[in-house]
């Protein structure tokens, strides 16, 4: 299954044990395989931040939306894209499974 | 071959182990040959010290050369021992016991680079960071200079005139009480030694990093900005977790202290003008 037939309420993000700390609304992330530094703007930060491996991604819109003032349908192309990019950089990882399965 | 060897060791200068002041860092420097410690004397000449030492360096030359790996900086860090690689060296050891092994290979007696990597490490154990950046001192404060080679920091530094240069290519910070203090290195850039004459310090004015342009412009980077930009230009292999956690925990409390900007900058003595009309 790819990205774009990945059912996203079965989509649990998790982030991954590397260094990072938030300044202000800002979050900095460093992949120490890379020796990389990825500085997150506030809604970037926010989604890092619930990318907790109990929630889904489709929880993580659902609490982005309801902070942010944008549609849904843009948030959830956003989220879903970068969470994408965050699994592509292997700073996140995503496990499959069915809401309430416990991990 | 290793520079100084095969010249007559003057006595006032072949002391038994020199010592170097980095950032108010002593090293006591053992294990070297008559020609390595004058090698040493006079490449850091400036640096010199007889202050009691914090830490002893101790150099074992390993004349070995290994092929068919390709190199690169490692710092690690577990239960306070620590080893740093920079090839063809290697430094370990234990900052409790105040003690560390310079493994050297063809080349230097001390490691310029090995050694620049371990003042950074110490650094960071401190608080503090060595970046990559040069630093002019005006009105008895620093501004500091930080980019990528090629950003302009020799140039800036070539452009201070009477003012007090600290380096042109490696700044050590160290948080004080009410503010951070910039300290000469004695690690030049291309400005070559004489960016590197006096072991001299200066509190810290301002952080810019550089971008070079036809006029002048400025603007305010926030806190996480500020990391951003000076992650990349912290001298300190960033591929062991516990090190890039110490990395990230200093360079926010610096960020969150020190006023820093992008800085667009043409090569002219009006500068120093601009910066006096910074925020």
């Amino acid at each position: 299954m790819n990205w774009t037939e990945m059912d996203w309420a079965e989509a649990f993000p998790l982030r991954r044990s590397v260094p990072w700390r938030t300044l202000d609304t800002e979050a900095l992330v460093v992949d120490v395989k890379s020796g990389l530094l990825y500085p997150l703007n506030s809604v970037g930060a926010r989604i890092w931040e619930l990318c907790d491996g109990a929630r889904s991604v489709d929880d993580i819109v659902g609490v982005v939306a309801g902070e942010f003032a944008a549609p849904e349908a843009t948030i959830r192309a956003d989220t879903v894209e970068f969470i994408e990019r965050l699994a592509d950089a292997k700073l996140v990882s995503i496990e499959r499974r069915r809401k309430g399965e416990s991990r | 071959m290793r520079a100084g060897r095969g010249r007559p060791a003057p006595s006032s200068l072949a002391e038994r182990a020199p010592r170097v002041e980095v950032a108010g860092f002593v090293f006591r420097v053992t294990g070297l040959a008559a020609s390595d410690r004058v090698w040493v004397t006079e490449r850091f000449a400036p640096f010199v010290s007889r202050r009691a030492p914090t830490v002893t360096v101790a150099v074992a030359a390993t004349e070995r050369y290994r092929r068919g790996r390709v190199p690169r900086p490692l710092a690690t860090w577990r239960n306070g021992h620590f080893a740093l690689a920079s090839h063809p060296s290697r430094a370990t050891g234990d900052l409790a016991g105040q003690r560390v092994r310079f493994s050297v290979g063809p080349g230097p007696a001390l490691n310029p680079d090995l050694f620049r990597m371990l003042c950074g490490f110490l650094l960071a154990q401190a608080g503090g960071v060595l970046l990559h950046a040069s630093a002019v001192v005006v009105r008895g404060r620093a501004w500091v200079f930080s980019g990528p080679s090629g950003s302009g920091k020799t140039t800036i530094a070539q452009l201070a005139g009477n003012r007090l240069v600290l380096n042109d290519e490696t700044i050590a910070l160290r948080p004080g009480r009410r503010a951070y203090t910039a300290h000469a290195t004695p690690f030049y850039g291309s400005g070559g030694p004489a960016m590197a004459r006096a072991n001299r310090r200066a509190p810290l004015r301002g952080l810019c990093f550089l971008r070079k342009a036809d006029r002048f412009s400025h603007r305010r980077l926030s806190p996480a900005e500020t990391v951003a930009r000076a992650f990349p230009e912290v001298m300190l292999p960033k591929r062991d977790a516990r090190v890039a956690a110490e990395l990230l925990g200093a360079l926010a409390a610096l960020a969150e202290r020190t006023p820093a900007y992008d800085l667009a900058f043409a090569p002219r003595a009006e500068l120093w003008e601009y910066l006096d009309e910074l925020d």
